[in-house]
């Protein structure tokens, strides 16, 4: 994955964003290199999903200054949804299609020609092969959640942002996610996670983000070491 | 381009793998007719005279079906978004959906229509039944491109059902009109010459209404620009 | 032809000044609005000689003809906010663009009123399709339901951009509407222009013109001040800015 490593992936000061009366974010300061992984933390309500829509650039702040990869949040928004992959509690899957057809129209969506193969092996690596060409209807919720999962990773985004990826998810698919995510930092990309699973997450990431009524009130190093420390 | 025919593909895939629902649709329109004969009474001159506006008023009626047909798949796990967030942009989404609105929309035309000919007991020739169906067809046009603009709006509300006919009804007035002329003129003769006038105000009407609608769509979607 | 250009006259005017001279255009317009019209009724009741067909009845125009003139001089204003609202995002114009419609909903109501009240006594109904009449009527409805689906909208982003798109939508409509009723059907007094009129005909017209303008114009500026001020007050201020601590037990 190649990129200007000298640009930040995110990039953000003062940000805010108000619904109705509240501010769900404030006060939001971050500045997020490419080629990292950063866990966010907080409790039901604090406003992660808040913040990972909002980069992801389905609404736009409030308040104070953002940019992805070097894009202007308020202006550029086409342009930043090349670069971002969202995967949240809704899934933005059809029901009526099969996992291969979900897959093949995201590519064709990206103006991606459709490979088969290509297709094929996405399948493989989300563990999906079995049910191919069943329809998603009939799936149960960690299948959804692996599809989405390969669904994202058609898009080839520089920055991943994942809602929960654990949540729904047995053992052998949330080892998946770890790989994924270990492998896109390897590769350039960033990773930004919320997750209640405190155990995977902080062996993952390499900064933690604590967020408390939809502002930052803490961040520090994560990673394998950190874990290891604190037993 | 290849972009909006994979999402209007998909749209007919969808459509037609649920075809349970698109086969309502066609029911209902003709329920809708049957409606109109009992309202009226076995008075077959009266029944003839109204039909092109028993016709068009089934066209409008099935067509508030559709739409929200069209959007209710797109709201289970929030599909929408995730194509908005597609390099598609806005205005590829609004050709596709519109295009499979108005494709569903043109497909129930010649199965209406030969209801309408056997219940009416319409003297028609050939002629005159394309003639019909070709009505039928610029008039689902003229209903598919405002129609997908509200339907993107109203299926997010809770008050979805009633809110678009609501809106769109009186937007679609011009097409109302023109369908029923057309329809009138071309079912009992044209002495003045005025159907190119209607038909013309029906392509006015559309190509005014996709252009715009086109435009104005990433507003309906999209979350706080 | 005239009556085209002089709206998009006042309609740019408005754009133009509005955002410097809001406070002076409203105070003008509540003051003197009035006076047009009062101004305008009088003469037109009192002074303006009985027409020649319709006698003592046609007075009624003098009420109804400014009516529908400043109804459509306000979706235009409607319209044009519209576009801005949507090109600039700020809600001053989403304010005055809800102000406009609302304006000229109620002048619409009341020129349907009019209007219907003119059939009965010259036609001796109270609704016979006239083109002009149901022309109006589809207006009113088309943006009544710009009103509604604003309402229904569940946040203030929403609620602007979802109505700008309708209210440009709905605008467009009404030549196509205007031209395929006229079409299906056409009994509506031929609108006589001024010269063909006794000079004292055209006074009270163009008093009760310049008075439902003027009024118009306080009411919309009055309502976007309300609607300002409700916005505002449903902004909570930025909540204070919390400490950092140190990254907790993890």
């Amino acid at each position: 994955m190649t990129g200007d490593l000298s640009q930040l992936a995110v990039e953000a000061s003062g940000l805010g964003r108000r619904f109705g009366r509240a501010w769900a974010l404030a006060h939001v300061d971050l500045a997020v290199p490419f080629g990292t992984s950063v866990w966010l933390r907080g409790a039901n309500g604090a406003g992660k999903t808040t913040l990972l829509r909002m980069l992801a650039s389905l609404s736009t702040p409030s308040r104070g200054r953002l940019s992805i990869a070097g894009l202007d949040a308020y202006r550029e928004r086409e342009a930043i949804r090349r670069q971002v992959a969202l995967v949240s509690h809704a899934l933005y899957l059809y029901p009526g299609l099969t996992a291969r057809e979900t897959l093949t129209l995201w590519l064709r969506l990206g103006s991606g020609v459709p490979d088969n193969s290509a297709i094929d092996e996405l399948l493989a690596d989300v563990g999906l092969t079995y049910a191919a060409d069943r329809r998603v209807g009939g799936f149960s919720a960690g299948m959804r959640k692996r599809l989405a999962l390969a669904r994202a990773q058609v898009e080839a985004p520089r920055l991943l942002l994942l809602d929960e990826p654990f949540s729904s998810l047995d053992t052998a698919g949330c080892e998946l996610v770890e790989t994924w995510v270990r492998s896109f930092v390897a590769g350039g990309g960033t990773v930004i996670l919320a997750s209640h699973d405190h155990d995977r997450s902080l062996p993952l990431c390499e900064t933690v983000v604590d967020l408390r009524d939809g502002q930052i009130v803490a961040s520090g190093p994560g990673g394998e070491s950190r874990a290891g420390e604190l037993g | 381009m290849r972009v909006v025919w994979a999402i209007l593909s998909k749209d007919l895939l969808l459509e037609w793998r649920e075809r349970a629902r698109t086969l309502s649709v066609i029911l209902f329109a003709a329920v809708t007719l049957l409606l109109f004969s009992f309202a009226l009474g076995p008075d077959v001159e009266a029944l003839r005279a109204g039909s092109p506006g028993f016709l068009t008023l089934a066209l409008l009626l099935s067509s508030t079906l559709a739409l929200n047909e069209s959007f209710r798949l797109e709201r289970e796990d929030r599909a929408l978004e995730g194509l908005v967030m597609r390099p598609v942009g806005a205005t590829g989404l609004f050709y596709a959906k519109a295009l499979a609105n108005a494709i569903l929309l043109a497909l129930l035309g010649p199965l209406v229509v030969a209801l309408a000919v056997v219940l009416y007991s319409l003297e028609v020739g050939p002629g005159q039944t394309v003639g019909l169906i070709g009505c039928w067809m610029l008039g689902a046009a003229g209903l598919a491109a405002p129609g997908t603009l509200y339907a993107a709006m109203t299926s997010r509300l809770k008050t979805q059902d009633v809110a678009l006919p609501i809106l769109l009804f009186p937007l679609v007035i011009p097409v109302l009109l023109g369908s029923v002329k057309a329809m009138d003129l071309v079912l009992f003769g044209d002495a003045m010459g005025q159907l190119p006038s209607w038909i013309s105000l029906l392509v006015a009407f559309d190509v005014v209404y996709w252009t715009v609608c086109g435009v104005l769509f990433r507003f309906a979607v999209e979350e706080g620009e | 032809m005239i009556t085209f250009v002089s709206a998009l006259v006042v309609t740019s005017a408005f754009m133009l000044l509005v955002d410097r001279h809001e406070a002076r255009i409203r105070q003008l317009g509540s003051w003197l609005g009035p006076v047009f019209l009062l101004a305008g009724a009088s003469t037109g009741l009192f002074l303006a000689p009985p027409e020649r067909h319709m006698g003592e009845v046609q007075r009624i125009m003098y009420v109804h003809v400014p009516a529908a003139k400043i109804a459509m001089l306000f979706y235009l204003l409607a319209f044009v906010l519209a576009i801005t609202s949507l090109w600039t995002s700020k809600p001053r114009w989403d304010d005055r663009m809800v102000a406009a419609i609302e304006v000229g909903v109620v002048l619409n109501a009341l020129l349907l009123v009019q209007g219907s009240i003119w059939g009965r006594a010259t036609w001796g109904v109270w609704w016979d399709w006239d083109v002009r009449l149901t022309t109006s009527l589809v207006m009113f409805l088309l943006f009544v339901g710009v009103l509604a689906l604003r309402r229904m909208a569940s946040s203030e982003d929403r609620r602007a951009q979802w109505g700008a798109v309708a209210t440009i939508v709905a605008f467009i409509d009404v030549p196509l509407v205007y031209f395929c009723v006229r079409w299906w059907r056409s009994l509506h007094q031929v609108q006589s222009s001024p010269e063909t009129v006794d000079p004292m005909m055209v006074l009270p017209l163009r008093l009760s013109l310049a008075g439902f303008l003027l009024l118009g114009m306080a009411g919309l500026l009055w309502r976007a001040r309300i609607e300002r001020a409700r916005r505002s007050s449903d902004e909570t201020p930025l909540p204070e800015k919390a400490l950092m601590e140190e990254t907790a037990n993890a």
